[in-house]
């Protein structure tokens, strides 16, 4: 189906009435590929140019590194403050760390929206007791929690997820990846629970997914992430209008659900 | 809007159905058309599902009449004579065949000296493009490994992987001046066209979809809008293509 914006993000690419807020987001290189945009001076023109107003990501290496934690994601959004924003991210492998990064959230409301678990990676489950403390902020604040989540994961697949769900109904919890290739309970998921959101960062790289999810769950509980710097803005805008999304269901997932979670003003 | 030549398209029905498949030449049309793309280069999936042979005459037949699609026939090695005969090359000049592929894991052989002799030396010497992708049984060992058996092959190298491949594909690009890369994974990754012709020029990529697996639109979208200058698009979009098929002799 052909809609306005579909002519138009063929003709300019970047719209300044339809930006983009993308809500998995990382930052600098990978050890097992090369990311181009993992440098800065790259990276730049890259958003610039999808009209990426907010990019809310959480470092490579706070997710893998301990011994540098969170304070590169406080640098990382320092340096670009008019578009990057982080999640504070949690590995509970480390507890300590967790009781530390807690304990100062509120010094950095110009870089923390909320947190990132990665659960698959760090091998414990979202809603293990170690992560309690996390959860329960979140909770208390309505804050964002990006999970990694795959289908079939003991870790972060439906059972675990639908779990934390149910658990913590004020937090508001995005499914990165939509429980990948899990696509019936990620529907399912996301019509039973209102705080709960699917995320498209792997999804839109294969017809019938985004399809899926949209037809199932509803434009407004799907959110719109690129993992970027891995994945471009424009193949995945590309992909939205392949799957014929139409306009007023391209702007929920491009933006307006994502102004939602983060409080900011409606464009 | 630029012309769109698409050298990585599939048509036809599979024997699981799959999402969004064209069942036929008119159905990818218009599928082609909705997303602006002009032309294609066209494989059925009978040339893996069934045999190589059938499913070759049964994608020529299939597109009769469409001018605007264009078979890529499947190769096998010649020493079953079964689908690379003597007459090879005549029948793909009948068929008006300019395009090939290999599937050496799905035929089960091996693409390299020792199984395909001189035969691969007489499709490097007529400069016909052979695809090899990296989602349908090519490892990125075994590419490495024909190249090395047939330097002067025309290889163009598809479905480069979800995750960035630059690693393992800009090393095949420094060594082989006639190999190319289709662009629907590489354009997946965040600057990945940019970086590409950066090193490498414009003339290595060629635009790909592989539809129905994946959007037209998506690789196309990152590439109108890619920071490279407009020529380079054109190039990328369908000139380079263009020129490949009219340096082919049959």
């Amino acid at each position: 189906m052909s809609t306005s914006l579909r002519d138009r993000f063929y003709a300019e690419g970047r719209l300044p009435d339809c930006p983009i807020y993308d809500l998995h987001g990382h930052w600098g290189p990978h050890p097992a590929i090369h990311l181009p945009a993992a440098d800065p001076a790259i990276a730049r023109p890259l958003l610039d140019q999808a009209n990426v107003r907010r990019l809310v990501l959480c470092h490579h290496y706070t997710l893998f590194t301990p011994d540098i934690g969170n304070r590169i994601n406080i640098d990382t959004v320092r340096a670009m403050p008019d578009i990057l924003r982080a999640y504070m991210g949690i590995n509970p492998n480390h507890p300590d760390e967790t009781a530390r990064d807690l304990a100062t959230f509120d010094r950095y409301p110009d870089v923390f929206v909320g947190f990132k678990l990665l659960a698959d990676y760090h091998r414990i489950k979202v809603g293990d007791d170690r992560n309690r403390a996390v959860w329960e902020f979140a909770n208390a604040r309505r804050l964002p929690v990006l999970l990694h989540t795959w289908g079939g994961s003991a870790f972060d697949g439906y059972d675990a997820v639908r779990e934390v769900a149910e658990r913590y109904p004020e937090a508001r919890i995005i499914c990165g990846h939509s429980i990948h290739g899990d696509w019936d309970h990620a529907v399912e998921l996301a019509r039973n629970f209102p705080n709960l959101y699917q995320e498209l960062t792997a999804v839109p790289d294969e017809r019938g997914p985004v399809e899926r999810l949209i037809e199932g769950a509803g434009s407004k509980k799907i959110i719109f992430g690129t993992d970027f710097p891995w994945f471009s803005h424009a193949y995945y805008v590309g992909a939205l209008l392949g799957a014929g999304v139409d306009d007023e269901s391209l702007r929920d997932i491009l933006y307006r659900n994502a102004q939602r979670i983060l409080g900011e003003p409606a464009h | 809007m630029r012309t769109y030549f698409d050298i990585n398209t599939q048509f036809g029905r599979s024997s699981l159905a799959r999402f969004g498949e064209a069942a036929t030449a008119g159905d990818l049309l218009t599928a082609m058309d909705r997303a602006g793309v002009a032309r294609a280069v066209v494989w059925h999936p009978a040339q893996v599902e069934i045999y190589p042979g059938e499913g070759n005459t049964l994608t020529t037949s299939m597109i009769a009449g469409e001018p605007r699609l264009e078979a890529a026939w499947s190769l096998l090695g010649p020493v079953t004579n079964e689908v690379v005969r003597p007459d090879f090359f005549t029948a793909m000049a009948t068929a008006k065949v300019r395009v090939l592929r290999a599937f050496p894991s799905d035929h089960r052989y091996l693409l390299r000296r020792a199984v395909m002799g001189s035969f691969l030396d007489e499709v490097a010497r007529r400069r016909i493009p052979v695809l090899m992708s990296l989602e349908r049984g090519m490892s990125f060992e075994a590419i490495h490994q024909v190249m090395a058996d047939y330097p002067d092959l025309t290889c163009v190298v598809c479905d480069v992987g979800i995750w960035g491949a630059d690693r393992q594909v800009w090393p095949l690009l420094d060594q082989y001046p006639r190999l190319f890369v289709e662009t629907s994974l590489v354009a997946l990754e965040a600057g990945g066209i940019e970086a590409g012709v950066r090193r490498f020029g414009a003339a290595r990529y060629l635009y790909g979809s592989s539809f129905p697996a994946r959007y037209f639109e998506a690789p196309l979208l990152d590439l109108e809008h890619a920071a490279i200058a407009d020529a380079d698009k054109d190039a990328i979009a369908a000139g380079n293509l263009e020129r490949l098929l009219k340096e082919v002799t049959l």
